[in-house]
């Protein structure tokens, strides 16, 4: 029983990240009254993230200042089910975020849309390659929402965000210097593309000569002054080289506090409270809905929240975690393949190619930010011919300059020993003189991927924690292994090269490993669907067991993308907050028959 | 303080070496347009003076010697019509009026990106605009170079200041206004105003009408020539109250690297 239970709102936001915090921005502007619980605190772009204190590569890029605590919050991790998980004391993999704005503040920017044929996944590649095409132990599934429904939303986003870019395909018309493969646009992007280093130059060109089609990355890093519609003001990107795991300092790097908060903070119908942990969603007796949110606040008191509607809006895998604690829909069971909560849960695919540069090619790597560079995107989703591979989905593949930062960035050939002096000679030869690749695939959903409640360990508030059970398909390792060869044949082909090397985390023969960091784009496990069998919410967004939950996030995906989940994600939301405001609120009720 | 400059020559070279034949395909890939490689001017509307600069070569004497020669008004097209000394001192401390700011110290490579921008009226000024037309583009290295080097003291005393304009300076140096969305100085011009060369200028002793009256030039647009592209939308977002506060809190910062004393 809650200590205290406060009047009831209209709206209770669990999480003031990106989609926390417009789902507020786009609620409290209908009229309603919007209360977000974040967990963690405030913190602002001006007074929390300026260099040259933030540009502390230890304390934030090491240590993770800026992600969640996993001592007060993990997970439990095991590859199979035959495993026993232990909970995962270190950050690792996947840097979830914590505090205003959460992961939304240390992303690195690169603002991608779905391929038309991604969220139609399954009967695509049945209308294509027929329906056996589709390996038996894959899950995959249709999204329930096509590109189309979506573009407006996407388009939407990128205004929010100032992006930067080179439209590929204006209203259908095809346009070289951006991505020929991605779906029409409504409108080109808000801003120019970011100006390219040496590097992805060489990358650029070689691609081009192999008849392959290369672009700038499209960025959340502004390359102009620039008001977005919500009225935030962006700055053009100094190229400071520390994007990824750090705020921006310089209001260059859109994020959900300049873009949002910074525009609803003031808002009569808007309310956030900081230190605020939900520990679980209340439902009415019947179950049919959702009475509010418990959570426990900085004083480490239980209040009740009595809300109208209750939206979720943690990361990917809290929401999932605040649905198996609370009793929401049904959970996955991985012996019956029934029930949907926790079901289809996956990750990402993610390899590097290095290549080395004649030393009097000087590269600068500490002139970077987190969405410079150049892409192909020629082996993504189903932009080639899958035929003869043997698995499904694909990545793009980025010559990219993140950064140059002292401890991280170290680049070294293959054959040099991991210390000493070799190693410092190697590092100091090569610093200036280096291409830095990503392959950054898909993947996809299997029965035997998915997320749980752990039945040995618990958190502080006596909550099983959530366990995740993971492995690399080997449908993603066989893809990555073919992406990361054209990426090496790019390298190759590339003037002034002098050696290329590999590196695959989804290699045959590894499992997949939460110790070292991949990416923090965890998805699914709560997806999106028109089937109540196979997910959790409609395709509005909305719960199917409870008409007054509202789910946002990644974990929608029914499986990954190639791409950065943020696009899409908010692509999602805005197409869900277009459906709550104008069919739910008059009328509350199942907006789809189950 | 030794200086260091940028080694513009052989880079040029090699760069257009590596993007030569990139098809315009590649948008807002570097330009492959220098027509002649070794033309330092080149190299400050190009891209890769950003991403592929490198900091090799001490100035010679020679150079520094044309620079000196310059600074008092020697020059070959028959002077700059008026000597550097004459306004900015031959130790290039300026003085406090709002018109001649300190040289002393600072980056050669911005002190002749703001030449060229007077000569080419990126960066208008009714008498900086004639005197950097009449330098050869050399002259412009030169003299940029020589006062990189020297060093003068910062006058004294520096006058009252309110401490409440002064606090609130400080703090927009800092922190800058989550309220008004003003980023930090201290994100671009460094800890204690020092500057991030080559493009970025100290600010620690500068005099404050000189940083007050330039605020107020990009706020109006007047002024628009900085290397990164964001001191208009900063300005922009200031009051006058704010540039006078922040400029007179950057006229007290001491900083030795800077200050020359």
């Amino acid at each position: 029983m809650a200590d205290k239970t406060l009047p009831k709102t209209d709206v209770v936001i669990i999480g003031g990240g990106w989609t926390g915090l417009t789902t507020a921005y786009e609620l409290a502007h209908e009229g309603r009254k919007c209360v977000i619980l974040e967990r963690g605190d405030h913190r602002h772009d001006a007074t929390s993230f300026g260099a040259p204190e933030e540009h502390d590569e230890l304390k934030y890029g090491l240590r993770y200042t800026h992600m969640m605590n996993v001592r007060e919050n993990t997970l439990t991790f095991r590859n199979s089910r035959g495993d026993r998980a232990l909970p995962m004391r270190r950050l690792g993999s996947f840097l979830p975020g914590e505090g205003l704005g959460g992961a939304g503040i240390h992303w690195n920017g690169q603002l991608w849309r779905p391929l038309p044929s991604d969220l139609e996944m399954r009967s695509h590649y049945d209308n294509r390659y027929g329906s056996d095409f589709i390996p038996d132990d894959l899950s995959v599934q249709d999204w329930g929402v096509t590109y189309d429904e979506l573009e407006p939303h996407l388009d939407f986003f990128e205004r929010i965000c100032g992006a930067a870019g080179t439209a590929g395909n204006l209203d259908g018309e095809q346009r070289e210097g951006g991505n020929i493969f991605e779906g029409p646009r409504s409108n080109e992007y808000p801003n120019p593309a970011m100006k390219q280093p040496v590097s992805s130059t060489l990358f650029g060109r070689a691609a081009q000569e192999m008849d392959l089609h290369p672009f700038p990355f499209p960025s959340a890093n502004v390359t102009k002054a620039y008001e977005n519609p919500y009225g935030a003001q962006l700055h053009p990107c100094t190229y400071c080289g520390f994007c990824e795991r750090f705020g921006c300092g310089y209001f260059a790097k859109a994020d959900p506090i300049i873009c949002v908060y910074d525009r609803i903070k003031e808002h009569e119908n808007f309310e956030i409270r900081f230190k605020s942990t939900v520990l679980r969603v209340e439902k009415s007796e019947d179950g049919k809905t959702a009475t509010g949110v418990t959570y426990v606040d900085a004083d480490g008191r239980e209040i009740f929240q009595p809300a109208d509607i209750v939206c979720m809006n943690a990361y990917a895998l809290w929401n999932v975690h605040l649905m198996l604690v609370s009793g929401l829909g049904t959970p996955y069971d991985p012996e019956t393949r029934t029930g949907t909560v926790g079901r289809n849960y996956s990750y990402q695919t993610i390899s590097a190619v290095d290549a080395f540069l004649e030393k009097d090619i000087v590269t600068n790597p500490f002139m970077g930010a987190g969405a410079l560079g150049m892409v192909v995107d020629d082996y993504n989703g189903d932009n080639f011919d899958h035929s003869d591979l043997g698995f499904v989905g694909g990545g793009y593949i980025a010559c990219k300059q993140y950064h140059g930062r002292p401890i991280s960035y170290q680049p070294v050939p293959d054959g040099t020993p991991s210390w000493g002096a070799e190693w410092k000679r190697a590092v100091r030869e090569n610093y200036l003189h280096h291409a830095d690749f990503v392959i950054h695939g898909s993947s996809m959903s299997t029965p035997e991927n998915f997320l749980d409640l752990d039945p040995t360990w618990t958190d502080q508030h006596g909550r099983p924690l959530l366990r995740m059970t993971f492995n690399f398909p080997e449908n993603d390792r066989k893809m990555a292994k073919y992406v990361t060869e054209r990426a090496v044949e790019i390298a190759e082909n590339m003037d002034h090269v002098t050696s290329v090397s590999a590196t695959n985390l989804a290699a045959e023969g590894e499992d997949y490993s939460v110790v070292p960091y991949q990416t923090t784009h965890n998805v699914g496990g709560a997806v999106i669907g028109t089937d109540p069998s196979t997910s959790v919410v409609n395709r509005y967004g909305q719960m199917w067991d409870h008409h007054n939950v509202f789910v946002f996030g990644a974990c929608l995906f029914p499986q990954n993308l190639g791409y950065n989940p943020t696009g899409p994600l908010m692509g999602l939301a805005y197409w869900t907050l277009e459906h709550l405001k104008n069919d739910y609120l008059e009328n509350p009720r199942p907006l789809m028959d189950a | 303080m030794t200086m260091t400059r940028t080694k513009y020559f052989a880079l040029a070279a090699s760069l257009l070496a590596a993007t030569a034949g990139l098809a315009p395909i590649v948008l807002n890939a570097q330009s492959t347009e220098t027509e002649e490689p070794g033309v330092l001017e080149s190299r400050l509307d190009d891209e890769r003076t950003l991403f592929a600069a490198t900091v090799e070569d001490a100035p010679d004497d020679d150079l520094l010697e044309l620079g000196r020669l310059v600074a008092m008004g020697g020059a070959e097209n028959g002077g700059s019509g008026m000597a550097c000394i004459t306004c900015h001192g031959g130790q290039g401390a300026g003085d406090g009026a709002g018109s001649f700011p300190r040289l002393t110290g600072q980056a050669a490579w911005y002190t002749y990106k703001q030449l060229n921008d007077y000569a080419s009226g990126a960066r208008p000024n009714d008498i900086m605009t004639g005197i950097a037309q009449r330098l050869t583009e050399h002259e412009r290295e030169a003299v940029a170079a020589y006062y990189a080097v020297v060093r003068a003291p910062i006058p004294q005393p520096l006058g009252a200041a309110d401490q409440g304009e002064l606090q609130w300076g400080g703090q927009l140096a800092a922190v800058g206004s989550a309220e008004k969305g003003i980023p930090a100085c201290v994100n671009c011009h460094g800890p204690q105003g020092t500057g991030n060369p080559p493009s970025v200028p100290y600010l620690a002793g500068q005099y404050a009408n000189y940083m007050t009256y330039q605020l107020q030039l990009w706020k109006e647009g007047v002024r628009d020539n900085d290397a990164m592209n964001v001191m208009s939308s900063i300005a922009k977002k200031m009051t006058r109250e704010d540039m006078e506060a922040v400029s007179e809190y950057y006229n007290r910062v001491h900083n030795p690297v800077t200050t020359g004393n």
